[in-house]
Formats: structure tokens, sequence, C-alpha cells
């Protein structure tokens, strides 16, 4: 028994267990409980970091369910990098959260649902197995759904977590289907006996099983269209929001298909519409993301669009790339959702970047931590996201993919336009904070604050400072592991783990990988030389609030409906089943199922009232009752003759 | 002239018969006591007639029992009556019918 894995695993939840079940005696103690519970876990993950960074790692068989089916645990080379960054980074997270939360009574139940979620996803990414799989997936949707309607007195963030529970439902059930499809052609749920035999898969059925396991992961990943969920999840609190639907949980749909690489290998059919997909909802993740006026809103598209990448990559066959773009994302995603925090908080939950400005001066440390945060995610030289995006953006090239190359470099330089413009309209400028609303032409979106559940004191500051502090360091290197191609520390890390795919006749490259990086480098440079001169230059910054109600008013009616996916998915989807609902409460319902019911009633009743006229109280009817019946059983034996 | 089984058996019924048409056709609860005692001891009579026929005393120690018993249930009946009487101030067993359903 490795002791050391089960407590990775188990100690999450025996976090949980003792916050949810002694919240109140713990009070504020529950955030350093919680902080240090994932810590840990980093610690047991960091002590078998030696056995498990390997393509076969570190396998414990827990229990046996059906005599040959088990359920164990395995960290490997893949599963020991999620590890890591869940409990790293969601332990900075949990510390930020202590600060973020310091004056919600509901302390104890917020960090019961990180520590959960942690649990879950380690769940997700420890199991051996892909039942196991299936049910971290739906833990950490629960987990996720608990967060978002963290502040359950919002009606929107009740409709937000129930909107992101439902969306990731439907991604359940595609992986249910490619479950029962892997257990009906090889017999079997492990890892290890699936890639053994997928070779043996007919084709037609590979290509299945892997678009029910795309199904799941573009539900967990915000994948168009399935990414709906993920704008409006940013109405959980922001601690939240960096961890979960930023750093860990947004990308699980990357790990999923870097873990069944053995089966995209043999499928250039489903590679293809992954990295299709991947690179649709890049793009229309990062035109969104042009058009938002809430910071996190601005991040979670911005997110979407990142993930994009990573599905892209993935998709494609760069694996190594795919997963170092969510390992650096990780680390300056948080980053900039934990800034963004700071400056929420001191706004007193003014989320809007109009009525932000000139923050510069009054947050110096906000800005760095977002201007870093920003540079990375851009893909900045010598900063993190920028050694990943650009061996994503190479990668696709290398595996034949022009069009979905262009299109990544193009994305490269609208993420530089909607970062910049986030930095200048944030921190530059004049104060808008006073600016009346229809002079900014914002249009109604009230924070419910949520201010019957604070108190009036105040965290010490560092207690938000210090983890975005801490995460500057691989915001800005993380990208280093990857410096020398496949010499670097990270191509050795997974070796040849991820295998090579079918369509390893690439053709000859255009260009080659440096020239292809100046190429996304001018792009990005031309992005934040256009926001620059939208928001930056000093005119645009004295006038900024005629241009930002400029903006608003001429904001093209495709972009502020988000593309319409939420109005075609109303239309298509839920108008018709909730007009189905009603016509079965309308008709179904009682003419059918209830008359049914009211039917074995009036059955039962009529029964009864005929039964009833025996009961008349006279002892001399029941006399005559009696001898009928005797007189019946002799009528009977006569004829029959004796009982034998 | 012998007196058959048959003979015993037939007046047992038809005494058994008259019994039970007493308890059905009257009103009084003191007669159809009466009556059930009637049944009783046709019930007696067959069991001491084949009794005798297949020289076996199993049935004559069965009616002493029945006699015994017989007694008890005559005893606890018209206390039944009593108490009934005391309630109702009345005995006819037809206006007595509080337990019609």
């Amino acid at each position: 028994m490795n002791a050391l894995l089960l407590a990775l695993w188990l100690l999450p939840l025996a976090g949980a267990l003792i916050m949810w079940a002694l919240g109140p005696q713990l009070k504020r103690g529950a955030g350093p409980l919680g902080a240090a519970i994932v810590f840990a876990s980093l610690a047991c993950a960091a002590f078998l970091f030696p056995n498990a960074s390997n393509s076969t790692g570190v396998s414990e068989t827990l229990i046996t369910w059906i005599p040959g089916y088990t359920f164990g645990l395995r960290l490997d080379a893949l599963s020991l990098l999620w590890t890591l960054i869940i409990t790293g980074v969601g332990g900075l997270i949990h510390v930020y959260s202590i600060g973020y939360m310091w004056s919600d009574r509901a302390m104890a139940r917020f960090f019961a649902y990180l520590n959960f979620f942690v649990f879950a996803m380690l769940t997700l990414v420890l199991s051996d197995n892909v039942v196991g799989l299936l049910v971290g997936w739906g833990l950490v949707g629960l987990a996720s759904y608990f967060l978002i309607g963290f502040w359950f007195y919002k009606p929107t963030a009740v409709a937000a977590a129930r909107k992101a529970f439902v969306i990731n439902v439907v991604g359940d059930v595609g992986i249910m289907f490619a479950i029962f499809a892997l257990f009906a052609f090889t017999g079997s749920i492990s890892y290890v006996d699936i890639f053994a035999k997928a070779g043996t898969l007919p084709v037609g059925v590979l290509i299945a099983i892997c678009m029910g396991l795309f199904i799941g992961a573009a539900a967990k990943s915000a994948q168009v269209p399935l990414h709906t969920w993920l704008p409006d999840a940013m109405e959980g609190p922001t601690p939240v929001s960096a961890l979960i639907h930023a750093a860990t949980m947004v990308t699980a749909g990357v790990y999923l298909i870097a873990r069944f690489a053995p089966l995209y290998n043999l499928s250039p059919t489903a590679q293809e519409i992954v990295a299709l997909i991947g690179g649709i909802t890049m793009l229309t993740g990062a035109v969104l993301g042009v058009a938002q006026w809430d910071i996190k809103r601005i991040l979670a598209y911005s997110t979407m669009s990142q993930i994009g990448y990573m599905i892209m990559g993935v998709g494609v066959g760069a694996y190594q790339a795919g997963v170092l773009h969510f390992f650096t994302h990780a680390f300056f995603k948080a980053q900039l959702f934990l800034g963004a925090g700071i400056i929420i908080h001191a706004l007193n939950d003014e989320q809007d970047v109009r009525k932000m400005g000139g923050l510069y001066r009054r947050m110096p440390f906000a800005f760095w931590a977002m201007l870093l945060g920003t540079l990375a995610i851009i893909g900045f030289p010598f900063f993190s996201g920028s050694y990943s995006k650009d061996a994503v953006i190479y990668g696709t090239l290398e595996h034949g993919h022009g069009l979905l190359y262009l299109a990544g470099v193009l994305t490269a330089g609208i993420t530089a336009f909607y970062m910049f413009r986030m930095i200048f309209v944030v921190f530059f400028g004049p104060d808008r904070s006073e600016v009346p609303d229809d002079a900014l032409a914002i249009p109604p979106a009230p924070h419910a604050a949520h201010a019957e559940d604070h108190d009036a004191s105040h965290a010490p500051a560092w207690l938000m400072n210090v983890p975005v502090a801490i995460l500057m360091v691989p915001t800005v290197a993380a990208g280093w592991l990857s410096i020398g191609g496949n010499a670097s520390p990270w191509y050795q890390y997974f070796g040849t783990m991820f295998g090579t795919s079918e369509n390893v006749a690439a053709p000859p490259l255009p260009i080659p990988e440096l020239a292809s990086q100046f190429i996304v480098y001018a792009i990005v440079t031309v992005g934040v030389i256009i926001a620059y001169l939208r928001y930056g230059t000093p005119e645009a910054l004295r006038d900024s609030v005629a241009r930002l109600r400029a903006e608003g008013l001429r904001m093209p009616v495709a972009l502020r409906r988000a593309f319409w996916f939420d109005d075609v998915i109303a239309l298509a989807i839920v108008r018709p089943a909730q007009a189905l609902g009603s016509f079965i409460g309308r008709v179904i319902d009682p003419h059918v199922i209830d008359a049914g019911v009211r039917d074995v009633a009036w059955f039962a009743g009529a029964l009864g009232f005929f039964a009833r006229a025996l009961q008349n109280g006279l002892v001399r009817t029941y006399a005559l009752t009696l001898a009928i019946g005797a007189a019946c059983f002799i009528a009977y034996f006569a004829v029959m003759g004796a009982p034998r | 002239m012998t007196v058959e089984l048959t003979n015993y058996v037939m007046l047992s019924a038809v005494m058994f018969f008259i019994g039970v048409v007493g308890v059905i056709v009257r009103r009084n609860p003191l007669i159809v006591l009466m009556a059930i005692e009637l049944m009783f001891n046709a019930a007696n009579l067959a069991l001491v007639a084949f009794s005798r026929a297949w020289v076996n005393n199993a049935g004559h120690i069965f009616v002493f029992l029945v006699v015994t018993v017989a007694a008890a249930e005559a005893a606890i009946g018209l206390a039944i009556v009593v108490a009934v009487f005391r309630r109702a101030k009345n005995v006819d067993l037809d206006e007595v019918a509080g337990m019609h359903g």
C-alpha cells in the first residue's frame, strides 16, 4: 500500500468532510486548515516525483468491485503534472482565498467546497481506469456547481451554476457512451488494457469513442458550442474563477485527450475534428474577448481562447506542446485572475473596466501582477506563454495544418490587442469610478452586492499579495523548461509517453521554427500597437469616457450577443425542452399519469362500496354467510369426493 | 331392528340443520344460544356414533371436552347478552347492529 499516494488523494476529502462537519466551530480557522491540507497533498506529490515522473509511474490497486475489474490510482508523468498544478496553484489560491473571503461568514463552507474540488480533480487525474475518470469528472462538475453558486442569494449566480452543471452533464453523457463502447469492444475499463487493445478496434468504433470523449472534453473545457457556461461561471468568487475556471478544471479536456493519445493517434479523423473545434474556439474566444467590459469576462473569454490553443495542440498530435500550454497557462491565468481579484476586492466588487481607470497609481502591485500575466499570455518573448504558444502554433504546422497555423497566429494578435486594451483601460487614464453609468453607456448589469454576509473587518493585505507574488516566478519562467527543443527537460520528462500519430508523414515545413516565432512576435506587436493607438495614447486616455461610450454604442450586435450562441441554444434546445415540459405538465401529467392514479383509487373505492354491503352488522347475516360457505364446502366434497 | 350408524348420522345432520336455521331465523339471542347448543350436541352425537362404530374411545373423550367448552361458551354468551341488554336496553339481534360497515 503506497501510503503517500493514498494520502495525496484522500487528504483533501478529509479536509472537506472536517470543514463540512465543523464549519461553525472552525470559522476563519477553516482557511489555514484548507490551505495546509492542499499543501500537504502537494508535499506528497513532490515526494512521489522521482518515482512517478515517467510513463509507467506509480500505481496502486484499491478495491476490486467485480473480480477482474479493479479501481486503482495511477500517478504517471501526465497525472503527476496535473497533480502538481492542482495542489500547487490550488494551494496558493487557497491562501489567497483566506484574504479574499475574509469578511464572508460562510468561509468554512467555501473552503470545504474548495477542498472537495481538489479531491474531485485528483480523482479525475489519478484514476487508473475510465470509470474512475468519469466519477472524478462528475464530482468536479458538482464542485464547480457548488462554487459558482456559492453566493446562492444572487439569482444570476444560481442560474450560472445550473447552466454550467447542465452543460457539463452533456459532456458526462458523451464520456459515458465512450466508456460503454470501450467496454463492449475491449472488455476492460483500465487504461493499460484498453490501450493495449486499441489497435484491434474497428475504425468507425474508434472514431465514435474519440468523439464521445471529445464531447466530454468540449463541455468541460468550454469548446464551441458548449462554451457558453464559462463566461457566466464568473458569477462565482474570483478565487474560484482562478482555480477552477482558468487553471485546473477547464483544462481537464486537455488531460482527457492527452491521456487517450493512444486512441487519438490511431484515428486521424477524430484528431482533425478535435483540432478544428479547438481552432474555432480559440478564434471565437479571442474575438469575443475584445467585446467585453467586465474584467472577469475578458479573462473568461481569454481562458476559452487559450484552452482552444491547448485542444488544438493535443488535437493535431503536438501533445507536449498542448500540455506545455496548459502548464504555463495555469500559472499566468491564475496570476491574472488573482490580480483582477485584488482590484475587484479593493473597488468593492466593481467589475466593469469602464468604471475603473487610473488604477496604476492606486494599486501598483496589482498593476505589475496583471502586466506580467498579460505579457505571458500574449506570448511576449522570454515569458512563459511565448514558449508554449509558439510550440502549439508551430506544432500545427509540423502536423500539416496550414489553416490552423494561420488562425493561431491571428489569434495571438487578437489576444495581444484585448489584453492590452484591458491594461490601458483599467490602469491608465482618469479614474472613472464616479462617472455616471449613462455617460459610459453601460447596459444595466447590477452587481447584487453580498452585503448581508459581510462583516466590516479586513484581512491583512499580504494574504492576497503573497500568492500573487509567488505566481510571478512561474508566470515568467515556467516556459524556460522547454528551451532547447527535444533535448529540453520538458520533452525529456514526457519521453515517448504519447506515442506518435498515424499521420506521421508530415509535409515539408515551409518555414523553420525560429521564423515562425518571429512571425508571431510581429503579429503580437501589431496587436499591442493597435491597442495602444485605440486606448493608450495620451489623447485616448484623456477623453476615455467619450471613447468608451462610443465603443459601447457602436459595438456590433453580433459581438454584444456573443455570436448568438446562447440565443441559438435557447431556441434550438431550451425552448423546445421547456415546451415539451409544459406540454407534459399540462396534458400528460393530469390526463395520463394522474388519470391512472385516479382510476386505481376509484376502483378500490368501488370495490369497497360492494364489500361494505357485506358488513351490515347483523349477526344473523354473518351466520347465514357461514352456513352458505359450509354448504359450499359440503357440496364441493360431495361432488369431487373426499380429499386424499 | 338395529340402529345403524346411518340413522345416528342422519339424526345428527337433522339436529345440526335445525340449529343452523335457528341461528339464522331467530332474533332473540337466548334462542340463538340454544340453537348453538343444539349444533354442539348434533356434533357430539356424530362423534359418539362414529366412536362406537369403529370401537375407538377417542370420540367419547372428545365429547366430554366439547360439553365442557359448550358450558363455558354458554356462560360467556349469556354474559354478553346481559352486557348488550344493559347497554342497548334491547336484545333484538337485528337492532344491535353497531358493527355495520
